[in-house]
């Protein structure tokens, strides 16, 4: 058994799009009757639910963009009555306020479904035990894997805080069989294992899934060949949907889109057209069967192509390329999404200076991402003591780590060094793909 | 098996359905549920060619079956069973039964046509029973056998159902809708338009929720019997009903 339900995922195109269009049909009432978000929109937009009559017309239909979501906050973008939530997820965001998305009874039972796929196509069954290991920024990504892998029947060590010491020695002892984390992460262990001088063969791993961030080859790679393993990778935004929007096969060219549940495009992110199979665009998603938090063209920021070409594995679903970069300013950090703006705030509201001048520096340390903020020393920061320094520090690292879910460091700089850059406050140097590429 | 998509369906100036789009499978139990006037029947009268050239898509078998007569889309496989049963009062049990298969008489199935008039008295015995009686003698029960009966004597590969539960006891509306699970293992496949949303899609395998002409929900039966707009708006309770309920748990 490769599938978790197979007559979805091999099904007749022509069936596939009937079901898209009913489908996305009914979103669009849905949301257009329960969301004033969207009524407001398609009006603006002149574009009636009426109108549309093939799944390619959501061409005419207009974006929603994290922006959105956050003007939403908190239930400007629920479509059913609070009392029909079960579940209130929320994540930082990559804004001021977080973004929080509602589920219901049912929607929990289709997530389940769609990671499932992505598991069962990786390899997890009913005999296997998965630990998941991912930071804390992509907490509920951890829940939606922990249940996707439950309802398979398998047994799940979920996400904990743990060294990655411990994470091994829980891994050797308990015979983990598959591994659920980030690419970077999973490199670190190998790193970390290596450095114990651990032998593979202590391990039971057979597979590695990988979320959050897109995976090298050369990561891939290095893994499969120093494990022993199969990794395979899921795709989804972190902040929103699944972890497993789409996924690979056993073929691990290219990650199918679960096309019954997701309608994905590929846009020109300068002039919002639509592109063609082959060519690199910004993914667009439309949740079709999403009751509590339908999301209609979701910019996603995310740059990737997709191919239509028919995949030996069976499956009917089309393939997205691996995401091979960004648009906008949004950064992805370890998987999870930070916008700079948001590292501005938290520096303004912990260390008394009202607007900061700070450059953020990403670059790999033992294959993960690293944070480090270089803020400008004032006055206002100085202080005789280098104890009361070293205070505004510690809160404001605990501050990232509170509101971002991610650990940094930060550096003071004189205004000097920052001026070298030439880049305005809140720049990015990222040496991230230098260390990738190296 | 059938598809519609893009459905548009007017009563000369008032628009009853706007850009529906459903399927059905072979072998399949569909629900079509909604309120009064949320446009069920209006569908089911489109497919079956009773209301004329409504703008979008009917395929049946992939072929285009919009635009058709009546006849001919009763002789393409897909009979109706209208609300109110509709059985030729005046007329006996028999009489209505054949009735229902004069496509076939013309097509000479006469042998045929005794052999479904077991395969239906199997069916329900009750109809054997009256055999000879006057339709409009019968109870309400009996009356949806006989046009569920009178229907199935076409042979139909698709049955369309309009409100079979109308007007019957709690305990007949059970044996109807048992009778009509049955006729789906024997191969018939139903599409059925219920106000009696639970007793639909408790013997159905999927459905679609129709309200003011759109369709604003479908999914599996267990999903839509457990979904909280359904039970509102379809099952009778209301936001009170809710409260009231938990309050006791």
């Amino acid at each position: 058994m490769t599938y978790w339900n197979g007559d979805n995922e091999q099904m007749p195109r022509a069936e596939l799009e009937q079901v898209q269009l009913e489908r996305l049909q009914s979103t669009v009432n849905r949301a257009y009757k329960n969301v004033p978000f969207y009524k407001k929109h398609f009006d603006v937009q002149g574009m009636h639910p009426d109108a549309l009559t093939t799944v390619r017309e959501i061409s005419r239909l207009p974006f929603t963009t994290r922006q959105d979501l956050c003007d939403g906050y908190p239930y400007g973008l629920f479509a059913v009555p609070l009392r029909d939530i079960v579940r209130i997820s929320p994540s930082a965001g990559t804004t001021a306020k977080p973004v929080v998305v509602g589920y219901t009874k049912s929607d929990l039972k289709v997530r389940n479904n769609i990671t499932a796929r992505f598991l069962t196509a990786g390899g997890v069954r009913d005999t296997d035990i998965v630990q998941i290991c991912l930071n804390p920024g992509l907490a509920p990504w951890g829940r939606a894997l922990k249940e996707g892998a439950e309802s398979i029947g398998a047994s799940v060590m979920p996400l904990s805080m743990m060294s990655t010491s411990k994470q091994l020695m829980a891994m050797e002892d308990f015979r983990t069989s598959v591994l659920l984390t980030t690419p970077s992460y999973a490199n670190h262990m190998l790193d970390v294992i290596e450095r114990l001088g651990k032998k593979a063969t202590s391990l039971a791993l057979k597979a590695i899934l990988v979320v959050g961030e897109a995976v090298t080859e050369k990561q891939r790679d290095r893994l499969q060949s120093a494990l022993n393993v199969d990794v395979l990778a899921g795709y989804g935004p972190s902040d929103v949907m699944a972890p497993a929007v789409a996924f690979e096969c056993g073929e691990k060219k290219g990650l199918h889109i679960s096309e019954d549940h997701f309608l994905l495009e590929i846009i020109d992110p300068d002039s919002g057209a639509p592109l063609v199979p082959g060519q690199q665009g910004e993914i667009v998603l439309t949740t079709l069967t999403a009751k509590a938090f339908p999301l209609i063209r979701f910019r996603t920021e995310d740059m990737a192509c997709l191919w239509d070409t028919p995949c030996p594995c069976g499956r009917t679903f089309l393939r997205i390329s691996t995401v091979s970069g960004y648009t906008g300013e949004v950064l992805t950090i370890r998987g999870v999404k930070v916008h700079p703006a948001q590292i501005r705030q938290i520096l303004a509201a912990h260390s008394g200076i009202s607007s900061p001048r700070f450059l953020i520096h990403l670059y790999k340390e033992s294959h993960q991402d690293m944070v480090e903020i270089w803020l400008e020393t004032t006055e206002l920061l100085f202080s005789d003591e280098v104890k009361e320094i070293e205070a505004t520090l510690k809160r404001l690292r605990k501050a990232m780590l509170q509101l971002l879910g991610l650990t940094t460091s930060i550096r003071l700089t004189e205004a000097a060094t920052l001026d070298r850059f030439g880049l305005p406050s809140g720049g990015v140097i990222d040496d991230r793909e230098d260390a990738r590429a190296g | 098996m059938l598809r519609i998509k893009n459905l548009h369906a007017y009563y000369g100036p008032i628009r009853a359905l706007y850009n529906v789009s459903l399927h059905v499978r072979a072998g399949e139990i569909v629900s079509l549920i909604g309120a009064n006037g949320a446009g069920k029947t209006t569908t089911l009268h489109t497919i079956s060619g009773l209301i004329g050239s409504a703008k979008g898509e009917i395929t049946f078998h992939d072929i285009k079956i919009n635009g058709l007569s009546p006849e001919k889309i009763v002789a393409s496989g897909i009979s109706q069973v209208p609300e109110g049963r509709q059985i030729f009062a005046p007329l006996t049990v028999r009489e209505n039964l054949e009735l229902g298969a004069y496509l076939r008489f013309k097509g000479k199935e006469k042998r045929a046509i005794q052999r479904d008039l077991g395969w239906i008295f199997a069916m329900f015995p009750r109809l054997e029973e009256r055999i000879g009686q006057i339709a409009g003698t019968l109870s309400g029960g009996e009356q949806q056998m006989l046009a569920i009966g009178r229907a199935l004597m076409a042979r139909p590969k698709l049955l369309l159902l309009d409100e079979p539960s109308m007007g019957l006891a709690p305990l007949i509306v059970k044996e109807i809708m048992n009778t009509i699970a049955d006729l789906r293992d024997s191969g018939v496949t139903i599409l059925i338009v219920e106000q009696n949303a639970r007793a639909s899609l408790s013997i159905s395998d999927r459905g679609y929720v129709l309200e003011t002409g759109k369709v604003i929900l479908q999914g599996n039966s267990e999903d839509l019997l457990n979904d909280s707009d359904v039970k509102r708006a379809y099952l009778g309770k209301d936001y009170r009903t809710f409260w009231e309920e938990k309050d006791q748990s």
